[in-house]
């Protein structure tokens, strides 16, 4: 009688296994931060998109900016048998470690939004959704080095540069791209006056801009390298009673606040990056992957200019 | 006047034996500080001859003193001054508050979804947390849920450690990563955006300067003549001696930590106001940089020792250290390692000063 039961209660287990995994994908994620603005917008594009799904489940993991944590909670994902993993890198000269785990456990893993350091030898079963971390910065600054020029100030425009974390890649790139514009034919009369960190953090860039406006002395344009960090700066010029339809200032992100910024009249630039779309992306090519379907190594989710003219395309 | 609040828990001493207030030292210090900033400004070429406290050329401000720096030295400092406070009153205590930045987190994202607007340039507000009834309340709402959640976080790091006898480190080690969770769970991560004007005033330009001032002067007043102050100082000095002497310390211990968290989520409110918006990664090592200004103020790790007008002299230090940074151009790498210097360096010289004195 007892081992009918067991047998039974086995049974049904099995069943219920069975059932599951043929009609699912179970995915693991590890997000570098769950407190990053950016980074939430992506998230939340995965999980809305898993709601339109059948039968895929996610589990979220938050890797707190910790190198080793991340690899942890991968090796976790690869223990409990997920059908698929995305990883959105917490350092991206770290992934080398990440994409040999899961390939010796043959299990596909997805890097999101972050290029992983081994992108030219990542090997099969494994892809890399993102946009051009290129194209943010340079549309940026080419557009505010435009405005400038069509607002006359072609001999001469003088301006500071907020960046983020220094450790962070994007941060890196999107000053270089900045470096870059300035240094062509057409926008070297752009001169840098000084280029600071400000954490991505529109609290430090507030302090950090009232600090250079202490200095008095005069400058055209701000180059943020995310949306916060300009609405900092942009409330610490209005504070000291600066005119924003003067002073052209760009940010990357497009976030909602930053839209209202632009709306008012006091963000002249911004570039939209579809996180959102990353997210959901990433969700798709980790199930592809898991099904054993063929995807490019790199899929990329194309980033846009958003300005006062296409604003309203970019308002929900 | 010969301060009565050191070391003995408000029974008068020696004078003779500390003839020097310990916070004169932290002015002097401050002084020094500005004159090296001004000299590495005359001497560096890039600077052109650059003044960092004046503005003799333009005149911008009708004076000769560079106003905007001023008021940014002590602006960019006067959020976490007002957490110091606090800080400075559970050190005093003989425990420690580890929990204060995340709890400024915590208590901003709280605090914001309460204080929305309904309407941004016409459209509905993108970052709405709650349903319709939550929008333009009155600005007092905010202000009492933040200081409300305030007390609760505060109760119960006090509650431990007073009750359970945990040591303040490891009770509010806890905290901190619990406020941190609350502040990415209450909206799955996502800022809240879009206060009323009424909230956005509270932190509007010069307003967190006159919070911090009027915060320090209010507990500086507390802490000196109230016996609230008094057994803060006695029970820090020597907690065996409070007790046998009648001091009610677990409840005692429970007030203080209510007190300091408070003061910690009105911090939230002002920063939030300040920044229009609430994020869940606000307040990152604002646990530190209080205690850090506390100790650079002469407040002792050990307890018993230290006072406001010295935290507000340490917060100062701390803003013209970081103006300074910014006005010679120095690059955030070698900002952090000089800051760690001086935050070492000022302990040091207390402690070298302190056993020079006592001799």
């Amino acid at each position: 009688m007892k081992k009918t039961l067991i047998a039974l209660a086995m049974g049904a287990a099995m069943a219920t296994t069975a059932i599951s995994s043929a009609l699912a994908a179970n995915i693991g994620v590890s997000v570098a931060r769950f407190d990053d603005n950016g980074l939430t917008v992506m998230r939340t594009g995965m999980t809305e998109h898993v709601k339109t799904l059948e039968g895929v489940d996610l589990q979220m993991e938050d890797a707190q900016d910790d190198v080793a944590k991340q690899l942890d909670q991968i090796n976790n994902f690869i223990a409990s048998g997920v059908d698929a993993i995305i990883v959105n890198a917490v350092d991206t000269n770290a992934t080398e470690a990440m994409t040999k785990a899961a390939a010796a456990a043959s299990v596909p893993l997805v890097y999101v939004n972050r290029q992983p350091i081994n992108m030219e030898t990542l090997p099969d079963g494994q892809a890399f959704v993102a946009s051009n971390e290129i194209e943010s910065g340079t549309l940026e600054a080419f557009q505010v080095c435009r405005n400038l020029r069509a607002a006359g100030k072609s001999g001469g425009a003088k301006g500071y540069v907020l960046m983020g974390q220094l450790s962070n890649q994007a941060a890196v790139q999107r000053t270089k791209d900045v470096e870059d514009v300035v240094g062509m034919d057409m926008c070297n009369f752009m001169k840098v006056i000084d280029k600071q960190t400000a954490e991505w953090s529109r609290d430090k860039a507030q302090d950090l801009m009232a600090n250079w406006l202490s200095s008095g002395e005069e400058f055209d344009f701000v180059l943020a390298n995310n949306d916060e960090m300009a609405i900092g700066a942009i409330q610490a010029m209005k504070a000291a009673g600066l005119d924003m339809k003067v002073i052209e200032v760009g940010g990357v992100d497009a976030t909602a606040d930053a839209l209202v910024a632009m709306q008012a009249g006091d963000l002249d630039v911004t570039v939209f990056q579809d996180l959102a779309g990353q997210g959901a992306g990433a969700i798709d090519t980790a199930i592809k992957l898991s099904k054993g379907e063929s995807v490019d190594k790199t899929v990329f989710i194309p980033f846009k200019l958003v300005t006062p003219n296409n604003i309203s395309d970019f308002i929900k | 006047m010969a301060d009565t609040s050191h070391g003995t828990g408000g029974v008068s001493f020696d004078s003779k034996k500390r003839s020097w207030p310990n916070e004169l030292n932290i002015f002097f210090a401050l002084i020094v500080i500005v004159c090296l900033f001004e000299v590495a400004g005359q001497l560096l070429p890039y600077m052109k001859g650059q003044s960092m406290l004046f503005d003799f050329n333009t005149n911008r401000d009708g004076t000769i003193l560079n106003m905007a720096r001023l008021k940014i030295m002590i602006l960019q400092v006067a959020i976490i001054g007002i957490i110091s406070l606090g800080v400075t009153q559970v050190i005093i205590l003989g425990g420690i508050d580890l929990s204060s930045g995340p709890l400024v987190g915590a208590a901003a994202m709280v605090v914001m979804s309460f204080a929305q607007t309904e309407l941004v340039n016409g459209n509905p507000n993108p970052k709405a947390v709650f349903g319709e009834w939550a929008f333009d309340l009155p600005v007092m709402i905010p202000i009492l849920v933040g200081l409300a959640f305030g007390a609760f976080i505060g109760a119960i790091n006090g509650g431990l450690i007073a009750y359970t006898r945990i040591p303040p480190f490891i009770a509010t080690l806890g905290m901190f990563l619990i406020c941190r969770g609350i502040a990415q769970w209450w909206t799955r991560g996502k800022p809240v955006s879009f206060p009323t004007d009424s909230f956005a005033s509270l932190g509007s330009g010069m307003m967190p300067v006159v919070w911090f001032g009027g915060l320090a002067f209010i507990f500086h007043f507390i802490l000196k003549y109230t016996v609230y102050g008094k057994h803060t100082y006695a029970i820090g000095s020597n907690e065996d001696a409070a007790r046998m002497s009648g001091i009610n310390i677990k409840r005692h211990k429970v007030l203080v930590y209510v007190i300091a968290s408070m003061l910690a989520a009105t911090a939230a409110i002002v920063l939030s106001s300040k920044n229009l918006t609430a994020q869940s990664g606000m307040g990152q090592f604002y646990e530190l940089f209080a205690i850090a200004m506390a100790v650079i103020g002469g407040v002792s790790l050990t307890g018993g020792r230290g006072s406001i007008i010295g935290t507000v002299l340490g917060a100062c230090v701390f803003g013209v250290i970081q103006s300074g940074f910014t006005y010679v151009k120095l690059d955030a790498f070698y900002q952090l390692m000089a800051m760690g210097t001086i935050i070492i360096s000022a302990v040091v010289l207390d402690q070298w000063r302190q056993n020079s004195s006592s001799r």
